[in-house]
Formats: structure tokens, sequence, C-alpha cells
């Protein structure tokens, strides 16, 4: 990406960026395309293509996790131990307090639920307030639904739960594979569960058949794995390039993954898949954005590296707007709607 | 290493040895550093200091087919969390609980490429009785590790022993590890100074330390399982030829290698080597030029249990090159 002009990212002429000043932990949409950015400093701030971005301060410390609200706005968890809602308007509102423990990772659905992962503890609760809490046998590494929000599935060590919410009894299936399991992710058609691994590989489950999927040769950790709309790619970062896993024809076993926009000799740091559309975008360790169609393996450049690794990256729901983070702060929205 | 990486200080140290004490000296003294600190969930003493993070002492096998391989999974999230408030702190102090084995924290720094990326080790200090260590360091493997781990021992509870006993308990803690550096002191009144900001990982220093007794051949009784032994070569290290005895040794005698310590001269190289490992897991990295009238002599240091000195010997000889 070396040789590319300044003019030619799509962030000068489509987009804009700021400096936030701190850790980017989340770049968040609601359910409604409204974006906010979650930072290590305790503040949200709600951005738009227009107008001021402003500051919430919604944690007294550390924002750990964020994701869109159920079906507005934003949750975040933060290591003061709570769970905070954030209109869009500003307002913030304590959903729930864990006394001071961090809460690593939350999850919510638009059917009315919230998830919070504080240390073993997975606490789902509903618009009403909480409704149960799962306990795992080690600390858990991420949390995901299914897209039907029938199901939560978490990481831990030696393994993976998988839980109906709506179970009057709470008994996970567990999904188990020995070593440390972290970011994990549900195939869009429910059947496959995949996770990342301290070691760096990645392990999937086929949930027909509790098929396993070793998915490895990663030179950095995966951080960051989403699957495409239809599933039928898993994308992953952890390598130089970004790596496709197939998940059609009989694969990922026995497939080599397809890899796209490598070369630069950097790490991806984070990806995410457009809403519709097979195409993926991923950011890398020294801040370079860019898409990249699947098919075509055609890669459009959407912001410069600023040096800093990005830890940020999403699409909004209706796929015309995409946002990203770095470590150091610098945040960017890209609006990618035909003119 | 990088200017930006935050220094960590292990605590270790028996259930009422006087760590939780050291910690709040540490944490109360008006020195203007701020710390994070990383406490066991079950910790006896209250821990006053504004970012106090619990562990739950996770210890995680590693996939690669090494038993001994083991890392703290609670750190490694935690440190992942701490590293986004970069700025906050200035250092992060790790406690471990008394019959913690050090090597899932040592090994948590060498393993995980975030955490390398992100910290330094800066020093192992372990907290031990006086009274009381000898008694502990019959009856447990934990006591033995604690101190094979050190870098620096606060030798505490001074007001509780005689003379004698004192200089008996530094003969057993040397036995052990001879490059510990020994801090004496009644309610672990160290200076912040000796215990913090040391980079006493840094194994320059440790190893130009030569403990007396270590040279020549030794016949210690010694009291416990573990104990160290050194060796010191004059000719250059055929680095292809080390390699493969090092990485040998480690796969075979990892789990009775507590730590690994060595400076080399690489022949054709104008820079020295520092190796070390945690059991079977090893780092290492360039620390500079030769200096000018450096006698550059190759040195390792093992510290473990069941240690064959003979064929050790004979192993890091064989790693010079021919003449």
């Amino acid at each position: 990406m070396a040789e590319v002009a300044e003019a030619d990212f799509l962030l000068a002429t489509r987009g804009r960026a700021e400096e936030l000043g701190a850790w980017v932990v989340g770049a968040v949409f609601d359910a409604r395309d409204r974006l906010a950015f979650a930072l290590a400093d305790g503040t949200l701030h709600p951005a738009g293509m227009q107008g001021d971005w402003a500051t919430v301060a919604a944690h007294d410390g550390a924002v750990l996790s964020a994701c869109g609200d159920m079906q507005d706005g934003w949750l975040t968890g933060g290591d003061d131990g709570k769970l905070v809602r954030t209109a869009p308007d500003g307002a913030t509102q304590v959903i729930a307090d864990y006394k001071g423990k961090w809460i690593d990772h939350v999850a919510a659905h638009e059917t009315g639920l919230r998830a919070a992962g504080v240390g073993k503890a997975v606490h789902v609760l509903g618009p009403g307030g909480p409704l149960k809490t799962l306990t795992h046998p080690s600390s858990v590494g991420g949390i995901v639904f299914d897209a039907k929000g029938k199901r939560i599935a978490a990481s831990h060590y030696n393994g993976a739960s998988l839980w109906f919410v709506g179970a009057k009894e709470d008994k996970p299936r567990v999904l188990e594979w020995k070593g440390s399991h972290h970011a994990i992710a549900f195939s869009p058609d429910g059947t496959h569960v995949v996770t990342a691994m301290q070691e760096p590989s990645l392990h999937g489950w086929r949930l027909t058949d509790g098929q396993h999927m070793r998915m490895s040769g990663y030179p950095g950790k995966t951080r960051s794995l989403a699957f495409t709309s239809k599933g039928r790619w898993l994308a992953t970062s952890g390598a130089e390039s970004v790596v496709l896993w197939p998940f059609f024809g009989g694969g990922p076993m026995g497939k080599a993954p397809t890899e796209l926009a490598g070369g630069d000799q950097v790490l991806c740091s984070a990806v995410a898949c457009h809403p519709q559309h097979e195409v993926v975008a991923a950011g890398f360790g020294d801040g370079l954005v860019l898409i990249a169609e699947v098919a075509s393996g055609k890669v459009v450049p959407v912001a410069p590296p600023s040096g800093s690794p990005v830890s940020a990256l999403a699409w909004s729901p209706n796929g015309a707007l995409l946002a990203f983070g770095t470590e150091a702060g610098h945040a960017g929205l890209i609006d990618l709607a035909k003119r | 290493m990088s200017e930006s990486q935050i220094p960590v200080t292990v605590l270790t140290g028996y259930l009422g040895a006087g760590k939780t004490t050291l910690l709040n000296r540490i944490l109360s003294e008006n020195h203007g550093r701020k710390f994070a600190v990383v406490i066991n969930e079950f910790g006896e003493l209250g821990v006053d200091n504004d970012l106090v993070v619990d562990a739950d002492e996770e210890v995680f096998e590693m996939n690669n087919g090494c038993i001994c391989c083991t890392v703290r999974g609670d750190l490694i999230r935690i440190i992942g969390g701490l590293m986004k408030r970069k700025g906050r702190f200035d250092g992060i102090i790790v406690e471990t609980t008394g019959l913690a084995d050090p090597a899932p924290v040592a090994q948590t720094f060498f393993v995980d490429e975030d955490v390398k990326r992100a910290t330094k080790l800066d020093a192992i200090v372990t907290v031990v009785d006086a009274k009381h260590l000898p008694a502990r360091l019959k009856d447990s493997s934990e006591a033995q590790e604690q101190i094979a781990f050190a870098d620096i021992i606060v030798l505490n509870k001074m007001d509780l022993v005689s003379a004698e006993e004192a200089d008996e308990v530094e003969r057993l803690i040397k036995q052990i590890n001879p490059y510990a550096e020994i801090r004496r002191s009644t309610k672990s009144d160290v200076p912040l100074e000796s215990v913090i900001g040391r980079d006493a990982f840094n194994l320059q220093r440790i190893l130009e330390k030569e403990p007396d007794f270590l040279s020549g051949e030794d016949h210690h009784e010694h009291d416990s399982e573990v104990n160290s032994v050194s060796f010191e070569v004059s000719k250059p290290i055929d680095a292809e030829k080390f390699n493969a005895w090092i990485s040998n040794l480690l796969q075979s005698k990892g789990q009775d290698l507590l730590r690994t310590k060595g400076i080399l001269y690489y022949a054709g190289d104008n820079r020295r080597f520092a190796f070390q490992a945690v059991h079977m897991i090893a780092d290492g990295d360039y620390i500079g030029e030769v200096k000018e009238g450096d006698p550059r002599k190759s040195k390792i240091v093992f510290i473990g249990r069941d240690l064959n000195r003979p064929q050790l010997r004979r192993g890091f000889e064989a790693c010079q090159v021919e003449a």
C-alpha cells in the first residue's frame, strides 16, 4: 500500500477522522446505524458525518467492551464493574453494577437481551433486569448470541459452552477442546461456533455432529473474527493478510484459506464483514484500513497508516458506513453510500 | 526493548511472610509513582490503592506439546485490559498466593506476544519469613521454587531470629539460588528502590555477580533438592551447537530446570547474547556491543533439581568453537 497517494484513500474524499486521545475499544453501531466510539478512558463518543462528536462520560475507569444495545443506543462494560446503557441522546443509565469486577465482554440482541461477561460468570439480562447467571469452569474469553438470540456461546479454558437463553434449567452443551479460547463467533445460520485460541490458531465446532475444525498457521494471535453475511467465509485477523476460511463445499476441513490484501508484512489486527455483500474491511498493525471484495480480491484503500494498530472496526447495519479506531485514539468514519 | 514497556514486579512468598505488608509499604510510600496492583481474590489483608485488580490465578497449559509450559491466563487478560489505560500508572505489581508456583507467572512474560510487547518483567521479589523458612523448605516444593525464581529475596522478620539463625537461613537460600540479592528486614521495611525499578531480570547484572563458592566444584551437603550450577568458558560459542544443545536439554530436562540464564559470546559476533529460560520456555536477545577489555567469557547458570554437573559442564564446553 506504500505507493498509494493520500488522496486515493476513501477517508480523504468520503470520511472524517478525529483524535480522541485514548485507546479505541469499540466502534459500535446501534441497530439504527448510529455510531459511537467507546474509549479506554471511560468515555463514549457518539459520532456522525455531520456535527461535532459529543463526549459522554460513561465509566469511571476504562471501557473494556462495547456493543450496540438492544434496539438502539450503546451498551458498555467497564473496569469500574458497571454495565452502562447510553441512549442516542447521550443519556446514560447504569444497567447493572458488579462491584468493581471487570466486565470483560458485553453482547446484546434486539429481541431484548443483554449479556455481561464478568470473570467466570455470564450475566444475562432482559429489558426488566437480570434473568440468569451462567457459570463457567474458568474466566470467559468471549461471548456471542446466535443470530436469533436463542442461544449464547461463551469461550473459556478448554472449550466453549453453549446455552439456551430461555431454558428453564441451565445446562450448557460443552464444546471441548484443550487450551485457552478467546474471541468467539457464531455462523449466521447458527450451525458453527468458532473460537480464537492462545496458541495462535482457531478452533471450530460443527454443531450438528460435533465435528472439530482446526485452523492454524497464524503468526500472531487472532483477536478479531467474523463470518460474511451469508456465512460462506470466516474472516480473521492475526496474519499478514486477511485470512478467510471457506465454510462451504465441505470446508474449512481440508481446504486452504483465501488470503486477501497481504504483502506489507504488517499483521492484520481487526476485521469486519459487510452486512449484505461478500466484502470485508480490515485494519492492520500500522493503522492502515482497507476494504476487500472476496470474490475478486479487489482492494480499496480506506485510511492510510497512522502508526497505531487498528483496534476497532465496524460496518453500520445498513452497510453504508464504516468506522474504525486505533490504539492511539485515531478514529474515523467513512460514508460509502452511493452518491 | 521498547521504552514504552511497563515494568512488572512479581511478589511471591508464603502466607504470613509479610508480602502484603511489603506491598502496602510500596504503595503508601511517597514516591510519586502510580502502580496497578494485581492481587489474589483471597488475599489475607486489604490493599489500599486506586487501581487494584482481582486475579483468579488461572493456570493454563499451552498446546505446544510441552507439559510444563503453563501460563497465567488471568494475567494475560488483565494486562491486556490495563494496557488500554497506559499512562495512568508507571508500573504493575502482581502478588501471587503463598502456595503459587512462580513458573506460570514468569512464563507468561515469555510466551504471550501481547504481554511481551506491552510489559517487561522487572523483578521477581520473594518475601520469606526468616524464622520459618528452614521448615518450609523441608516440606514444600513451592517454597523452594519461590526462592529459585527470585531476583530479590526479602528476608523478613529478622527480629525473631538470632544472628546465627539468620546466617543459616541465608546459607540455605544461597544454596538454592546464589544469584538473588538478599535484603534483611523486619516488618518488610526495605527501601522501595531495593525492590522496585531494579531491572533485576536484566541478566547482565545477575550474571556479573559471581558467588564465591560456585567457582570450582562444590562439595556442599544439600539440604534441599533445588540448587544451582554455573559454568564459564573462554572460547567463543558456536551458535548452532549451542542452540542444538540447549533445545535438546530444555526439551528433555526442562521440568527440572527452573531457571536457566546465560551470557554468550558467539564466534564472529561483536555483541553479547543474553539467553534465559523458565523450564522449557526460552528467550534471548542481544544486549549490546562487547566493551574494550571484556574477557569475553561465556557463562551459563542453571537453577533446578537433580542437576548433573559433569554432564552439563561437558555439554556447555562442547558448544565452544573448535580451536
